[in-house]
């Protein structure tokens, strides 16, 4: 099964998904804990929109994509803490917005929509070497972040307010945490699609959390679970030959589902 | 004679000091802290004592005691706690205010919470505001409100749901923009760079509410008062344990913040607080969810801290039972003034 290694771009899928599989789930516990959830949805309608003006213009999917998601994204942030209201609102009026706009692209410059769903799929071995790099950078992003801003962001996740009068600097972990997200929902999307994210993202920091009384142990739970899945799930597929997406998706859903199991039984 | 005050024991002395005023008293006070000495067996010699000086030498439990130049107010409170003293010269009163302030059938420790305040020996801090005024959504809220709160004093603010006493903490903390007037702490204006730089001085106890269930440890509740400075991870863990231990809740360390009861939370909440070094300490509705025991718990660790570090408290509470035991200032907040 190993030989499937010595090919160059699974090779290249394998070491990303791992890279990814262990930092990602730090912003899955970012997510969750500042309730950005609708974040993942409105970064997936983005994507269209992304998709639809690369392919309407003849542009690079990828970084399009990213660049259309990283303007949403401050949009939304910008608007919901100038308002003060729930991110929520702003996101569910961005996912109409952009879609709306997305089908404009699609209907005025005849873009084949089944091109520019494509993009929600993902394809891990399709990487091209800018976006290996470009996740290895994001994931020591992610890692550095954590170490070095460990205290401020746990100061931040508890309360926003209280880490204000402790002389931490809310406004900019908040925008630092939202950007970074967006980067990596955008980058998990290429991996294994939009519709499997959660996967490699949100499900290892739900069964940290279950598993937890401390916000450090959430953390390292939630690595060493991404990590776990990402592995048994890139062997699994070869295995049974399945998508790996799906591999990681089932398996990590297995092991929420028992702990999530084990938690009401001890309560 | 440059010596203002003077204690021998056995004939020997262990103390001496040119200190102005009452603060020769407040050293030895410290000293005491430091080396434990048969206070019976000692004997002062004190250039000038008033009142003030004769509740401070009761208070360190002194018994014998020779003053050059005595006021008969304070021979009135020797006597009444059986000092024994001599002096050179009597005089009605010492050129002292604190010998009208202080009253003589006060406790020792009552006249001490009154001079340690006069004398800067409290952790707490000035707070002025001048002239506020805040509005919310085009809705004037705090209008031309002035306040003062002396360092290491208490003050309670009550008044009705909405009238904008969480809006005025919010103020003074630096979290809510304000239209109008100046807030200082101490020396710094909020909103000010060097404030920027110095939040950590105003600590912050909200309403205990189970506002998530996101893991979260006791002590990492407590560390979060230091988390926007830099410190070693040695120094990290000392402060947390000292301030855990100040509000006795080093044992809950381990335990999920979330899971733990309301009084349990406010022991940490105030631990954190102290963790971050805050002279300035603003509650806001912080019996809001506590069962009777443990308002009744909440009540004496602010007294005990009041009394012992003196940070200058602000108390918003509406719980009027609750607030009536102490005997703080109490100012109520109406058509966005204070009362």
């Amino acid at each position: 099964m190993l030989e499937v290694l010595t090919y160059p771009p699974v090779l290249r899928g394998f070491l990303i998904l791992m890279i990814a599989g262990v930092t990602f789930p730090i912003t899955g516990v970012y997510l969750l804990r500042m309730n950005l959830l609708p974040l993942r949805f409105m970064l997936m309608h983005g994507a269209i929109l992304g998709g639809a003006i690369a392919l309407s213009f003849h542009l690079n999917a990828f970084w399009t994509t990213i660049g259309v998601n990283l303007i949403l994204v401050w949009f939304m942030s910008h608007s919901a803490r100038s308002l003060g209201t729930d991110t929520g609102f702003i996101s569910t009026f961005i996912m109409v917005a952009s879609i709306g706009l997305a089908f404009v692209f699609i209907y005025v410059y005849d873009v084949p929509s089944k091109d520019a769903m494509g993009l929600l799929w993902g394809s891990l071995y399709t990487l091209t070497n800018v976006e290996l790099w470009g996740g290895i950078i994001l994931a020591c992003i992610i890692l550095l972040l954590q170490i070095i801003k460990r205290r401020q962001l746990k100061a931040f996740f508890f309360d926003p307010s209280i880490a204000f009068t402790s002389g931490v600097n809310e406004s900019a972990i908040y925008y630092t945490v939202i950007l970074l997200t967006a980067f990596t929902v955008a980058l998990a999307m290429r991996l294994i699609g939009a519709l499997l994210l959660d996967a490699i993202i949100i499900l290892p920091a739900l069964i940290a959390i279950l598993q937890s009384k401390s916000h450090g142990k959430v953390i390292l739970l939630s690595c060493l679970w991404g990590g776990i899945f990402s592995f048994l799930g890139f062997f699994i597929a070869l295995w049974l030959k399945i998508p790996t997406s799906s591999a990681i998706a089932l398996l990590a859903t297995l092991v929420f589902l028992f702990f999530y199991i084990m938690s009401k039984m001890r309560k | 004679m440059d010596w203002s005050l003077v204690v021998k024991h056995n004939g020997e002395e262990i103390f001496t000091s040119r200190g102005k005023w009452l603060y020769p008293l407040f050293e030895l006070e410290d000293v005491f802290k430091e080396k434990d000495y048969p206070r019976d067996e000692l004997e002062a010699v004190e250039k000038v004592a008033g009142q003030a000086a004769a509740f401070l030498i009761v208070r360190l439990g002194i018994k014998k005691c020779h003053i050059k130049l005595i006021s008969e107010k304070a021979i009135e409170v020797l006597e009444r706690f059986e000092v024994n003293y001599t002096y050179d010269e009597k005089v009605p009163l010492i050129q002292c205010r604190t010998e009208h302030i202080l009253n003589k059938d006060m406790s020792p420790d009552e006249a001490w919470q009154i001079l340690r305040r006069r004398a800067g020996r409290v952790h707490g801090t000035d707070v002025s505001i001048e002239k506020l005024e805040v509005d919310l959504n085009r809705e004037i809220i705090i209008s031309g409100l002035d306040l003062e709160v002396s360092r290491g004093e208490g003050l309670i603010i009550c008044g009705e749901n909405g009238v904008g006493k969480t809006t005025l903490l919010k103020a003074i903390l630096g979290l809510q923009p304000i239209s109008a007037g100046t807030i200082k702490i101490g020396d710094l204006q909020v909103g000010s760079q060097i404030w920027n730089k110095n939040r950590h001085i105003t600590g912050y106890v909200n309403q205990e509410r189970v506002k998530g269930l996101f893991p979260v440890s006791a002590s990492e509740v407590v560390e979060i008062g230091l988390a926007g400075r830099k410190l070693s991870r040695k120094v990290i863990r000392e402060r947390v344990e000292a301030a855990m231990n100040r509000t006795g809740c080093l044992d809950l360390a381990d335990r999920s913040f979330h899971k733990l009861s309301g009084g349990e939370k406010q022991r940490v909440s105030i631990a954190r607080c102290l963790c971050q070094q805050a002279r300035v300490l603003l509650f806001d509705e912080p019996t809001t969810f506590l069962d009777p025991k443990s308002r009744e718990d909440l009540y004496e660790l602010l007294l005990e801290l009041w009394e012992n570090e003196a940070p200058t408290i602000i108390l918003v509470s509406h719980d009027d039972n609750w607030i009536d035991n102490f005997k703080w200032e109490v100012k109520e907040l109406k058509g966005g003034k204070l009362c």
